[in-house]
This record gives structure tokens, C-alpha cells and sequence, in this order.
């Protein structure tokens, strides 16, 4: 199975991905996020799906990588597939399986006439699926590729202000510590006789008992971060200066100009088509835009 | 002597003439095709020739008016070409007494099915008695019989509009082939006032469809035009576009009936009406033109057409909880250094820590189980979720908020998960963003109200905690749905929100705030 070190840790290459610019990558996530939540039509869908997909064999992820990302692509979608084949609420739509009859009781009236899956839903939910699946592998792809520094470094160049900047920092230090710490709390629950990976009770009190003991530790030692902080003059001055300074490349102001003009572009030309489509507005002078919305996106 | 003679003929001529004068007089004065009006229609509402198919019921329409000052016997028969089967007396006599007063019947009769094509000739004949003098007035008309062959041959649909205008022209501000199904809220809809379609009932939409009906051949034929919306798949009409009006049936409204001549065509503009309970989708819309008087369908067509569902109440919510959002990370990117100053170094750190706990004890396994689980359990994985992402992290909310009562610790602390969750998983979502900032929006809020934070708070009763997190929770939670029904197209049925809200947004929140108090209290001691 996939740990949460494959997850959570960057692979640092010297690819064209993660020689890029950390502002220049979340430029784009949000770009990317605005066009995947623009389009309708499937194969634009799974075209965006696949371009993104691609940015992983550019930056030569390694297998482990690859192999989290499938897992995590296939649950995603799969459970898209899974919710809508049961509230797909479209016509036509064929019943393939009961799982709740209306006639049962209790059950069938609070559901409202029954629960059923339906084929149509499952085809919906994988369409749909491909959506959340774009901006999950690019968020990750972003994050595989980038060191956590870096990419705070770059949410200051955006004028994030600095001291959520610096919490973010503190919060991203402090992560493999707490993580740790979590660790040696569920080794002492164990030797305790607790079975976290029983499933119900187990994890339940697991969890419960993680917090006291981790977030003990935590208030213990913000007493000492705190002072050992402000004696390195933290918010002594309003400017501060940076030993790693965030330059765009040619090749990153093309991709995020290109990015963004796409995103701009994708969204306005939805939202005249949604209008004319409501009735709320339309010209003729327009028509082209409605068919290029109707026809690609 | 001869001339007396001659003098008393002529006498008595003059007599004889004063006698008869009056008679004369009438005679000369009533002229029957000026003085009445005599109308024979076959089938009824045709001028002219008429079509008729074999096996089909029809009406003869029969009109008399008087244009005649005085009193008239009217006796008036109706004569049907052998083989026609009359279904009511032919002969109907009757009077009429003043100057525009009219009579008028229908005459049923039906084609048999054998009878061989060809033109009748059907006659109906008046004989009018006006003060004992008959006229007779006559009235010709021919009707061609065909098969239904032939005159499927001859009536066709040439055109489909949808949605059309009330004179059944399409218009090209709105999409051909699709109908809208709009949220009828009354309050939404005066707010919205974005339709021009008319709106008959509060719960029902109306718009129109536009057919055009050629006739090629050369007879006159009256016709029906009814139309279905059918399930695209199995074929059955589908009654949420057909809801009953006033108490009936929607086929009462649902028709046109339409007089077409010899080659014409006519376009004709029929309501649909659409329920709220309509679904989007897609559906056959089939047109049906049957001859009047029969069942049988003469021209029939059928498209696709697709029915778009917009619902504005989630549609507003997501447009609404995002201007939200960006209105508060605005607000707090302009007021950082006001906002952050409040705020000791010390404070700082612990929050950041706090994030950092709740991401590694809560973000990150579930990156996995959350997947996990919605894969094992589908949509009712949130009783088993809800267990981490609401009860385990509003312990978390709760105890900071005891340690830290001031206002902006929920948002900061909101913030740091966001970022983190962004840069460790890349969960840059506009979900995350808009789900979040609407939570600690509600949270900071009312919190304040509450006087859980500000400056003489209050953070350990349980009890108004618990209820402020439930509150907050559940309104994030709706707003979660909203965002994933518009931003990700996907369906949820009310049940299922509302259980999902009162379960984990309520229930599990409320639980999570009440331990999360002793949490804090706890942590309170290791801080002093």
C-alpha cells in the first residue's frame, strides 16, 4: 500500500517541471482549476486529464510515485462512479440494481422512494470523476516537484503576507515531527493493547488519544519556538529580505501567460453560453462563441 | 251596354288587385339566399373540399341564420352519399323568429372502412316557409375519401421548433432543441427575473413548441396537432412535462386544432408546460397530426431534445459563498498587519502547530481513507469520515479556541490547513478554498456573537460551543454540496444532504466541540 511519506514528499529532479518557477506552478494550478471546473464536454475533459498526466512523464516521477497517484486516481474516481450511480437524477436512466426498495420499510420512505443504481449514473459519475482526477494529479505533480520552501517562497512573491507565510513554514517544518510523534503514540498504543487498524473502536480511539499526548507536546514547545523566534527578530522590521530570490524563465512566463489567457478565455466563453443557455443574455453577434462552447467545451 | 260591362272587369280587376296586393308583395320581397345565410361545412370547419380517411368519425356542419324580419319554418336535411353512416337524424326542422337569430347542429357520421376511395357528394337542402310560401335553398359540397395510405402521403410535418414563441417562431436567443427547467421558488424567481418564458402557475414553467404542417394534396383536411415528451429509452410519455392544470388532464390544453388548405403549410404553436419535479436530460418529443374526427395518426416526428435542470438555489449559494471568500482573503490580504499583530508570536506558532496536527492526523490519512472509504462504502461514508474530519477536528477548533480565545484564530488555523493541504497534496481546490473560507467566515461570526471570543469571552460552555461549531458546520456543509453540485456537476438527493448535514455536520460537530473543550481546558494546564 502507499505511506504517507509517498504522498506527502517531493522528488527533486533537474527536469523542465521542476526547474519551473513555484509561482509560475501555482499560477497555473489555479488556472487549471478554473478550466477544469468550466468544462462539460468529456473528451476536452479527458484531453485536459491526459495533458496534465503527461507532466508526469516530463518529470520522470518515479514508480512509487506513480503507483500513489494510480491508487489514489482509481479510489477518486471510483468512488465519483460510486455516488452518482445511486443520486443520478437524469433522464433517461436504467435501474440495474436495487438497493433500497421503496416498499422497505422505514428505509424506503426516508429515501424518498427507494435507492437504486443506475447505469446511466455510473457513466456520469466517471465523466464527472475526470474532473476532481485533473486537479488532484496536477496539485500533486506541483508538489512532487516542488520543494515545500520553494513553494512558499513563491506564495510570498504572490504577497501572501508574511506571517501565514511563516506559518505555513512553521506548520511544514514541524510536519515530520509531528508525524513522528504520531507514530511513537500509536507504537505506545499498540504495546497498550489498542489495534489502531481495527476497523471501528480501534481507530476511533486511536484518534482520540493521539491529540492529548501530541498536542501537549506542541504547547510545551511553543513557548521555547516563540521566544527562539522573536530573539531572531521575527516582525521586527515591515521589509524583509530573502537569501533565494524567485526569477521566471522565458519558458515560465509563456506557460503561465498561455495558462491564464486559456483559463480567461475557457471561463468567459462558458459563462456567455450558460447565459444564452438561462435566457439571460444573448446576441447574434456572438453565435460563433456559442458554437465553439457548444462544440468543445 | 258594352262599355258598362267592360267598366265592371275592370272594376272588379282593380278589386282582385287590392285582394292579392299583400301576398304579392311578400313573395316579391323575400329573397331566401339574401335574406338567410346557409352553411354546409364537411368535415366540420371546411370551406371548400374536405378530406376524409376510411374508418373515421366526422361532423357535417350545418348553420342557418335569418336575415328575414318576420317569422320562418325552417325544414333543413342533410344528404349523405350511400355508404356513409349517419349517426344522428339528417332532417331537423325549425323556427326561427326574429332577424339574426341562427341555428346550427353537428351531424355525426362515419367512412366505413370499405367504402372505395373517391369524391362524394354530399347535399343539404333548406325548404323555407315564410307565411305559407316554400323556398328551397341547397348547398353542394364534396368530400374525398382516402386510405390512410393516401393521405399519409399528403400531410407532413415540415418542421419542429423548440422552444418557439407563442406564434410557434423559434427564437434564436434560446438554444433549439432544449428546454429549461427552472427552480420555481417564488422568492428566487422574482429576485431572478431572468425568463422571458411566461409562467402560468407558480409551480409550473410554460413555453411553446412550434410545428409546421404541409398539406400536398388537394383536398382540405382539418386536422389535431398533439405532441409527447417520451422517455428517450423505454418510450413512456413522461408526466412531468404533461402536469394536470386546474384539475385536468394537460391533453385538454396540450392540442391545436388547424384547417389546412390544399397545398399549404401552416405553423401552429402548442404549450408545454413543465412540473418542478421535471429531471434534466434527454428526451423524444413526437409530434402527432391525426385527420379530425379519427384516432389515426396521419404524420408523426419525433426529436431529441435535451431538458437543461437550473436549479438557482445552489447555483446562488456557490456564487455567493465565493464572492465570500474572496471578499474575506481580500479583506484579510488589505488588513494582514493589523490582523496578524493582534496576534503574539507565541500565538502564532501554537496555531500553526495545531494546523500541523490536524494535517497529520487528519489530512493526511485520510487522503487515503477518505478515498478509501468512499470506494468501499459510496455515499454513505460520511458516518465513517465525518468521525475524523468532524469530531477529530473540531476537538482541535475547540481547544484552540479555549487556548486562544481571540476573534481570527478559526480563520488563521483555517488558512494554515489550506495551504498546507495545498502544498503536502496538492488539495488546491476551489471546494477546499470555497468550503473553508465560508467555515471560518460562519465560525468567526458566530463565535463573536456568541461571546465565545472578543473581549470578555467566554469558550467553555460546552453546550453554546457545541451548538456555534453544529450551527457553522452545517451551513459549510450545505455549501459543500452546492459547490459540488455546480462546479462538479454532480447529483445528491435532498435526503442525502439532509442526513449528511444533521449527522456530520450537527451530530459529529457537536460532539468533536464537546470533547473538545476538556481538550483545551487540559492543554490549558500544560500551558500554565
Amino acid at each position: 500500500m502507499i505511506s504517507a511519506r509517498s504522498i506527502a514528499e517531493p522528488t527533486i529532479k533537474d527536469t523542465i517541471i521542476h526547474r519551473m518557477d513555484p509561482r509560475a506552478k501555482i499560477l497555473i494550478l489555479i488556472s487549471t482549476a478554473f478550466v477544469a471546473v468550466t468544462l462539460d464536454k468529456p473528451e476536452t475533459m479527458f484531453l485536459l486529464f491526459m495533458t496534465i498526466i503527461s507532466g508526469f512523464a516530463l518529470a520522470r516521477m518515479p514508480a512509487i510515485k506513480l503507483k500513489t497517484l494510480t491508487i489514489l486516481l482509481i479510489l477518486l474516481i471510483w468512488g465519483t462512479i460510486y455516488s452518482q450511480a445511486l443520486f443520478y437524477s437524469q433522464l433517461p436512466r436504467t435501474v440495474i440494481f436495487t438497493i433500497i426498495s421503496p416498499d422497505f420499510p422505514v428505509m424506503g420512505w426516508l429515501t424518498n422512494g427507494g435507492m437504486f443504481v443506475y447505469a446511466e449514473g455510473l457513466q456520469h459519475g466517471a465523466i464527472q470523476g475526470l474532473r476532481s482526477a485533473s486537479i488532484l494529479s496536477l496539485g500533486l505533480l506541483m508538489c512532487w516537484t516542488t520543494d515545500s520552501r520553494d513553494m512558499l517562497n513563491g506564495l510570498v512573491g504572490l504577497r501572501v503576507p508574511y506571517s501565514v507565510a511563516f506559518m505555513v513554514v512553521t506548520a511544514v517544518r514541524f510536519l515530520p515531527i509531528i508525524i513522528t510523534e504520531v507514530a511513537t503514540v500509536i507504537t505506545v498504543q499498540r504495546l497498550r493493547g489498542f489495534n489502531p487498524k481495527r476497523f471501528g473502536s480501534g481507530i476511533i480511539k486511536t484518534s482520540l488519544n493521539i491529540l492529548t499526548p501530541t498536542l501537549s507536546n506542541c504547547v510545551r514547545r511553543t513557548g521555547t519556538l516563540a521566544i527562539s523566534i522573536q530573539s531572531r527578530a521575527f516582525r521586527a522590521n515591515t521589509e524583509r529580505t530573502y537569501l533565494k530570490k524567485l526569477k521566471f524563465s522565458e519558458f515560465d512566463k509563456v506557460v503561465v501567460a498561455f495558462c491564464i489567457f486559456a483559463a480567461i478565455s475557457i471561463v468567459i466563453i462558458k459563462l456567455l453560453y450558460n447565459m444564452y443557455t438561462s435566457g439571460i443574455y444573448y446576441t447574434s453577434g456572438l453565435r460563433p462563441v456559442y458554437a465553439i462552447a457548444r462544440g468543445y467545451l | 251596354m258594352k262599355n258598362t260591362a267592360i267598366l265592371l272587369l275592370k272594376a272588379f280587376l282593380l278589386v282582385l288587385v287590392f285582394i292579392l296586393q299583400p301576398t304579392a308583395q311578400a313573395q316579391e320581397d323575400f329573397e331566401p339566399e339574401e335574406m338567410t345565410a346557409f352553411m354546409l361545412q364537411v368535415p366540420h370547419g371546411v370551406e371548400g373540399n374536405g378530406l376524409a380517411v376510411r374508418g373515421g368519425n366526422l361532423s357535417a356542419y350545418l348553420f342557418f341564420e335569418s336575415y328575414y324580419e318576420g317569422n320562418m319554418d325552417v325544414i333543413l336535411e342533410l344528404c349523405l352519399p350511400e355508404g356513409f353512416v349517419v349517426r344522428d337524424t339528417p332532417v331537423h326542422s325549425f323556427s326561427l323568429q326574429t332577424e339574426y337569430e341562427d341555428w346550427y347542429r353537428l351531424i355525426d357520421f362515419y367512412i366505413p372502412q370499405d367504402l372505395p376511395s373517391g369524391i362524394y357528394n354530399i347535399t343539404a337542402t333548406a325548404v323555407v316557409d315564410v307565411d305559407g310560401n316554400q323556398h328551397t335553398i341547397m348547398r353542394r359540397t364534396r368530400i374525398r375519401v382516402a386510405s390512410k395510405e393516401e393521405i399519409a402521403d399528403e400531410i407532413s410535418i415540415s418542421g419542429l421548433i423548440i422552444p418557439s414563441d407563442e406564434d410557434g417562431y423559434g427564437d434564436p436567443s434560446h438554444p433549439s432543441n432544449t428546454l429549461v427547467i427552472r427552480e420555481t421558488s417564488p422568492v428566487l424567481r422574482k429576485l431572478l427575473k431572468v425568463t422571458d418564458l411566461q409562467i402560468g402557475r407558480e409551480e409550473l414553467t410554460s413555453t411553446f413548441i412550434g410545428v409546421e404542417v404541409a398539406n400536398n394534396g388537394v383536398s382540405t383536411v382539418p386536422v389535431i396537432v398533439t405532441y409527447e415528451i417520451l422517455d428517450i429509452k423505454t418510450g413512456e410519455p413522461v408526466r412531468a412535462f404533461k402536469p394536470a392544470i386546474m384539475g385536468m388532464d394537460a391533453d385538454t390544453f396540450c392540442y391545436a386544432a388547424l384547417t389546412l388548405s390544399p397545398g399549404s403549410s401552416s405553423l401552429v404553436s402548442l404549450p408545454l408546460y413543465i412540473s418542478e419535479n421535471a429531471m434534466g436530460g434527454n428526451y423524444l418529443l413526437r409530434v402527432k397530426v391525426k385527420p379530425t374526427g379519427s384516432d389515426w395518426i396521419a404524420a408523426t416526428q419525433s426529436q431529441k431534445i435535451t431538458a437543461t435542470s437550473r436549479k438557482w438555489g445552489p447555483i446562488l449559494i456557490t456564487f455567493i459563498s465565493a464572492l465570500l471568500g474572496v471578499t474575506a482573503v481580500s479583506l484579510f490580504f488589505i488588513k494582514s498587519k493589523e490582523i496578524m499583530d493582534r496576534f503574539k508570536t507565541r500565538n502564532l506558532v501554537l496555531i500553526s502547530l495545531f494546523g500541523t496536527v490536524s494535517f497529520a492526523a487528519i489530512n493526511l490519512p485520510m487522503t487515503i481513507l477518505w478515498e478509501m472509504s468512499h470506494a468501499i462504502f459510496g455515499p454513505f461514508s460520511f458516518l465513517f469520515t465525518g468521525l475524523f474530519y468532524e469530531i477529530l477536528l473540531y476537538m482541535l477548533i475547540a481547544s484552540l479556541v479555549v487556548l486562544i480565545p481571540k476573534p481570527g484564530v478559526v480563520s488563521l488555523f483555517m488558512m494554515v490547513r489550506f495551504l498546507l493541504g495545498g502544498f503536502i497534496t496538492g488539495s488546491f481546490t476551489p471546494i477546499t478554498f470555497i468550503t473553508l473560507s465560508v467555515s471560518a467566515v460562519i465560525l468567526e461570526v458566530m463565535m463573536y456573537a456568541a461571546g465565545i471570543t472578543g473581549k470578555n469571552p467566554d469558550p467553555e460552555n460546552r453546550l453554546r460551543v457545541g451548538i456555534v461549531c453544529g450551527i457553522a458546520d452545517m451551513v459549510s456543509g450545505y455549501t459543500s454540496f452546492s459547490v459540488w453540485m455546480v462546479l462538479y456537476r454532480l447529483f445528491y438527493s435532498n435526503w442525502y444532504i439532509t442526513a449528511n448535514i444533521l449527522i456530520d455536520g450537527f451530530l459529529y460537530t457537536f460532539i468533536g466541540a464537546w470533547f473538545g473543550i476538556s481538550l483545551g481546558n487540559r492543554l490549558k494546564k500544560v500551558a500554565e
